[in-house]
């Protein structure tokens, strides 16, 4: 068993996962906070139901696949692409926003600003179990206990 | 991670654009003369944000954030200022004859305006400081 397998066997690749793409969102959570005073502008966002529900049917082919070594490999949807490289790119569908504003732009800053939180959070937990795996593996490597 | 401060980056320049706009329609709020010193009253400028950010470094940031796309005079009418018919600056014919002209700039408005900016401004440094938290929390996994 190789370096790799181990990096690609338990949660690290879901996990991983996770981390790209709440990276990925507080790039469109960034978009519509610049442009929260652009005329005639629409907000933008991903559903997060649809990204959990592509998660876990990666993990439930995955454990059909033979558990824990096998790949894993995340599925796409209308909004959430896979490039070559294994990048996530995001083609935001999911309607955002408030009320459409005088100046034709739906900014809601208080549902913005919540989004943001949320994310940053969901990133946080994400890297720090993350940590937490390697912390394992290198304490493995390390032969100690 | 780098694209999104490159967006909240292109946010903030909007916004600061914006305020210097701001700041030159209410420092010319009495500006009724043109360089060359004839009567040609100051016009009001308006900043139009547009999506997209035509000067940053990766792809994705030159679709993501926001631009000055335009700074155009506003066309509303001037106010005149007052009525001296023997200053040499007032109106010699014309519907207005004797008046000597304001400009189109609404302190109230440009106040406004001004209080708007700054906000928006908070708001995108409040997300490059998200997208700064969340680049260290990843740069600690190597750690």
């Amino acid at each position: 068993m190789s370096l790799g397998d181990f990096l690609n066997s338990g949660s690290i690749p879901m996990l991983e996962t996770a981390v790209k793409f709440a990276a990925q969102r507080q790039k469109m959570i960034a978009h519509n906070i610049a442009n929260i005073e652009t005329p005639g502008f629409l907000q933008v966002d991903v559903s997060i139901s649809g990204f959990r529900k592509l998660l876990s049917e990666a993990v439930d082919r995955r454990r059909e696949a033979g558990g824990d070594s096998a790949p894993f490999e995340l599925g796409e949807s209308n909004e959430i692409r896979r490039t070559a490289a294994g990048e996530l790119l995001l083609n935001p569908q999911t309607p955002s926003g408030g009320m459409l504003a005088h100046d034709r732009n739906n900014r809601d800053l208080e549902r913005l600003m919540q989004a943001q939180v949320e994310n940053a959070g969901s990133f946080r937990v994400a890297t720090d179990l993350l940590r937490t795996r390697f912390d394992l593996l290198k304490t493995a490597i390390s032969q100690r206990a | 991670m780098y694209g999104s401060l490159d967006i909240s980056t292109s946010g903030m320049i909007a916004q600061r654009a914006r305020l210097q706009v701001i700041a030159a329609n209410i420092a010319n709020r009495n500006a009724i003369l043109d360089s060359a010193g004839n009567v040609d009253p100051y016009r009001r400028r308006i900043i139009g944000l547009a999506p997209g950010d035509p000067t940053a470094t990766t792809a994705e940031g030159r679709a993501m954030g926001v631009h000055v796309a335009a700074i155009d005079l506003d066309s509303a009418p001037i106010q005149m200022a007052s009525y001296e018919p023997d200053s040499p600056y007032a109106y010699k014919s014309g519907p207005n004859a004797g008046y000597v002209p304001g400009t189109n700039v609404n302190p109230v408005w440009e106040q406004v305006n001004a209080m708007e900016a700054s906000r928006a401004y908070e708001a995108n440094v409040a997300a490059a400081e998200a997208a700064k938290t969340m680049m260290g929390q990843a740069l600690r996994l190597l750690a």
